[in-house]
């Protein structure tokens, strides 16, 4: 102990210490300068460089969204509002020589009718969220109440493995398997519903499985994770005071769960609903391999083959080419600014519900460093 | 006043209340079979078919048409990987700092509603804008550049918002505690604040690594395909990657071909069962001198 | 004071002669506060305090939640400075140097005039190096006699038992005493002058705020403290002079024996008897 510089505190007036304390403040001097002014440079580069980082996503937003819009503009004018209520999608003849229209030049023929890509948008996902809501609902009731912080741990390991699995291979898996499965399982019942109005919807040949079912039913299954986990994470918020005194009071556990903890993130779940939406609203492969991406008519039953419009997108983008005049791409660049437009008043939509929860998750894995 | 036993009627009532109890949680966990069910259902079709033909040759060997290996496809999936890592990790991360750290309220609150918004535009959206701009305006053609960008603008806001959500969450006393102790600013956000996030941002950075190497559709018209070894030139040269077969070859006719497709499947799977067991367990190791 | 004088010389960092002329100058006060008035937008948090701190003595600040003494004393070290909307007027000379004062450097002010918090707050890093990352950040010791220190202030607070055995583990397995303890210590590694605490013990158990107390009662002369409680006693037991705040003004400021014995205004009388608070 003799040999170490004393410093401050319990050694004062001890002669030894000054010239310990001399040697270490050498080291101080030596070291204030040079350490003092990197320390102050990488101080203020700091916050500059980070603030150019941050500016990046908003300025990849912005030309993502100017260049589609500029992209999509003569598409807009020349479609109108046919584009939203008529059914024909077709690129128009290659050959005759393309017409003026609104000063903009089309093939002859060419007509872009999105309704059955935007219903059949809509039909598939809300299939999804029939399929998903429930499921995470109560699978989130189940990991916060009732399973040891090790299971739910692997619990939540599992919705991190349905948010990695790629969205091919659930194409994959529903066009290959689900769908077959479900084609032949319920085949007798879709040939034996009675043909009346609403039930006659759930009525038809079932094919090899491709169709409106098997796309909603994979694109469920790929949502779950973003509804389980956030509902999850609210259900987590609900103060343990207040199931304590429901339990108090006599309350069974599924009492609890019912005028306790739904009541307090009724609110949070509906969000989390919406980010399920949008998430199915954008997913394009999945669909692609399972819907039977028809163009142009809207499904007759459940069964039926449909599209939707980020599968069109993909699916139409290398026949688009062919048309000389570019109108085709222009007009997939409308639906993608459609597709834009929706999934964001869906994604707001969850925000403002989500708001006063402030949530730890990011597309379904958790990140909270506590947990 | 004498002790009151439950009456007849109020056990019975008991007695159904203690039954919807059971019904009710039995739902629950018929509601995580329906989580599980699916996983174990995918794997298993996926390995079942692909491990009976699945061979070497498949590291060893391009893809020759719709036949061979998927040499090319992996080393492709493997450089995108690392730019997307380099690019969209030093972006978000630096955005997700700024943005808990030093943006003015207002503009933090802009900024945190682009990440937002960005993290919600689909990704075939970004691939198509992508293949207008990228790919025929900057005549970038299809290339690892085009790809690498379209993917990091896809992955960026879940990295740069889990880097705000974990700094976030340090407690403000730990910083203080920093500040008192004279330390700087830029030491207290390294071993401090950094440190206590890490865990976070490396789950944050990890799932946008599982995210990229899992998308299809901004890859086919930025990276095209190539049955070639990836070239160093980023731009102007088509690039394998391991979701193309599965996409092309699943319902191809011939064998070879949904083999390839098979094959695909299986690393992929394997490949993001992997990231995710890193990133548990990197954020065990991290989380060791962590507050509980 | 002649010990805490001979202190004052060996630890200045400015030399000995610019610390004797310092010393001569402020008139052995560790801090002299004038006039100042702190506000948080256009709220007015605390007004009008004149204060001197004697070099080496332990002062207590009291007064009721919300007077503004946590305030205060995060003035003393600038800690309010980063908050939006903070702003304060008058002048806070620490050892006869105004902090506020342009050429003040806010890191070494810090280092000089540490503090502990209400809460133990360890960093998220090994107890040891808890402990070491102050000193290497301001290069206050070379590398290898780091260790050393360690050990020597584990022992000042009379941790190192406890701990020895597992210098490189998570401090968060320590418990709540342990980890106050522990941060006291890493602030006494960077050899402060002057060390605030607000409230320190607050959310520990009787045996370990006595730990603490008589730790504190130890430092003096050498350290000069200033504590921030709510505890009354607490003052009693270490306080060699009281500061009584409320509503954001100093209310009356003296020995611990008058504030105690024979408060001069009704309020500290009122408060010291515990009619409200």
């Amino acid at each position: 102990m003799d040999s170490l510089p004393r410093l401050a505190v319990n050694q004062a007036g001890d002669t030894t210490s000054v010239s310990g304390l001399g040697s270490v403040l050498w080291w101080r001097r030596a070291w204030v300068k040079i350490g003092g002014t990197w320390t102050k440079v990488s101080d203020r580069a700091t916050p500059a460089v980070t603030a150019i980082m941050a500016v990046v996503p908003f300025v990849a937003l912005i030309l993502i969204g100017v260049f589609l819009f500029k992209e999509a503009f003569p598409a807009i004018k020349v479609n109108g509002v046919n584009f939203l209520t008529h059914s024909k999608w077709s690129v128009g003849s290659e050959y005759a020589n393309p017409i003026k229209k609104s000063g903009v030049s089309i093939p002859v023929g060419a007509t872009y009718g999105a309704w059955p890509l935007v219903l059949g948008t809509l039909e598939a996902s809300v299939l999804a969220l029939i399929v998903a809501v429930p499921v995470s609902i109560l699978s989130a009731l189940v990991v916060v109440e009732k399973l040891s912080s090790r299971v739910s741990h692997w619990v939540g390991a599992c919705l991190e493995i349905l948010v990695g699995i790629p969205s091919v291979i659930y194409g994959l898996w529903g066009a290959l398997t689900l769908g077959p499965f479900l084609s032949h399982h319920l085949g007798w019942v879709a040939s034996h519903v009675p043909n009346v109005p609403i039930l006659r919807f759930f009525r038809g040949p079932t094919y090899n499985g491709e169709g409106l079912l098997t796309a909603g039913v994979v694109l469920g299954i790929m949502i779950i994770p973003i509804v389980a986990s956030t509902s999850r994470d609210l259900m987590r918020q609900v103060p343990q005071s207040l199931k304590d005194g429901g339990r108090a009071l006599g309350m069974t556990d599924s009492e609890i769960a019912l005028k306790i903890v739904w009541p307090w993130v009724k609110s949070g779940v509906v969000g989390a609903t919406f980010l399920g939406l949008g998430r199915a609203l954008g997913e394009t492969m999945a669909v692609l391999m399972t819907s039977g991406a028809v163009l142009g008519t809207t499904a007759h039953s459940i069964f039926s083959n449909m599209n939707t419009i980020a599968a069109t997108i993909v699916s139409q983008l290398d026949s688009a080419q062919t048309d000389g005049t570019g109108f085709a791409v222009r007009s997939l660049a409308e639906l993608g600014c459609l597709l834009i437009l929706i999934t964001l008043v869906c994604n707001v939509g969850a925000k403002l519900l989500l708001r006063r929860f402030g949530t730890t998750t990011v597309a379904g894995a958790t990140i909270a460093a506590n947990e | 006043m004498s002790h009151k036993a439950d009456t007849i009627q109020q056990r019975a009532n008991n007695s159904r209340r203690s039954r919807v109890d059971k019904v009710m949680w039995a739902l629950c966990y018929g509601g995580l079979l329906t989580i599980v069910v699916p996983i174990v259902w995918i794997i298993y079709q996926v390995v079942a078919r692909a491990l009976p033909h699945i061979s070497m040759s498949v590291f060893t060997t391009n893809t020759i048409g719709n036949g061979g290996g998927l040499r090319q496809a992996i080393l492709g999936t493997v450089i995108l990987l690392i730019m997307v890592g380099t690019m969209a990790g030093v972006t978000g991360v630096g955005a997700g700092i700024y943005i808990s750290q030093f943006a003015p309220k207002r503009v933090g609150g802009i900024l945190r509603g682009a990440i937002e918004i960005l993290a919600g535009v689909p990704s075939i959206v970004a691939g198509f804008v992508g293949y207008i701009t990228l790919v025929i305006e900057l005549h970038w053609s299809f290339s690892i550049w085009a790809a690498s960008f379209v993917l990091a603008a896809i992955v960026v806001p879940y990295i740069a918002k889990t880097t705000e959500i974990s700094l976030r969450g340090v407690p403000l006393a730990m910083r203080e505690s920093g500040q008192a102790l004279g330390l700087a600013d830029s030491l207290v956000l390294r071993k401090i604040l950094l440190k206590s996030a890490s865990p976070g941002i490396v789950t944050g950075l990890i799932l946008a690594l599982a995210i990229s190497v899992g998308e299809t559709a901004p890859l086919l018209y930025t990276a095209g395909w190539s049955t070639t070894n990836p070239t160093f030139s980023l731009s102007h040269s088509p690039v394998g990657y391991l979701t193309y077969p599965i996409w092309t070859f699943y319902d191809y006719p011939i064998k070879s071909a949904s083999y390839l497709a098979l094959e695909s499947a299986m690393i992929l799977i394997m490949l993001v069962i992997g990231l995710i067991v890193v990133s548990h367990v990197l954020r065990r190791i991290l989380s060791k001198h962590l507050p509980e | 004071m002649d010990i805490s004088t001979r202190a004052k010389l060996k630890d200045r960092p400015s030399g000995p002669q610019g610390a004797l002329s310092d010393l001569v100058a402020s008139d052995s006060k560790a801090v002299s506060v004038k006039k100042i008035t702190g506000k948080f937008k256009s709220k007015t948090i605390i007004q009008g305090i004149d204060l001197d701190i004697a070099d080496g003595s332990i002062t207590a600040i009291v007064g009721p939640s919300g007077c503004g003494k946590s305030t205060f004393l995060r003035s003393i070290n600038r800690m309010n400075d980063r908050i939006p909307g903070w702003s304060l007027e008058g002048e806070i000379s620490v050892f006869g140097q105004d902090i506020y004062g342009p050429d003040t450097d806010l890191l070494s002010l810090r280092r000089r005039v540490g503090m502990v918090f209400q809460r133990p707050n360890p960093f998220p890093m090994s107890i040891e190096e808890n402990i070491s990352c102050g000193i290497k950040a301001h290069h206050l010791a070379p590398r290898s006699h780091i260790k050393e220190i360690v050990r020597a202030r584990l022992e000042e607070v009379g941790l190192w038992k406890a701990v020895s055995g597992r210098l490189k583990e998570s401090p968060f397995q320590l418990s709540g005493g342990q980890q106050q303890l522990l941060c006291l210590a890493r602030a006494l590694a960077v050899q402060p002058e002057i060390l605030l605490l607000d409230e320190p013990t607050s959310s520990l158990d009787p045996i370990s705020t006595q730990q603490v107390e008589e730790l504190l009662r130890e430092f003096v002369p050498e350290l000069t403290i200033v504590i921030v409680t709510h505890n009354l006693a607490q003052a009693k037991r270490v306080a060699d002079s009281v500061a009584f705040f409320m509503n954001g003004t100093l209310v009356e400021f003296g020995t611990a024996t008058e504030i105690f014995e024979d408060p001069r205004f009704p309020e500290t009388k009122r408060y010291i008897s515990g009619s409200f608070g």
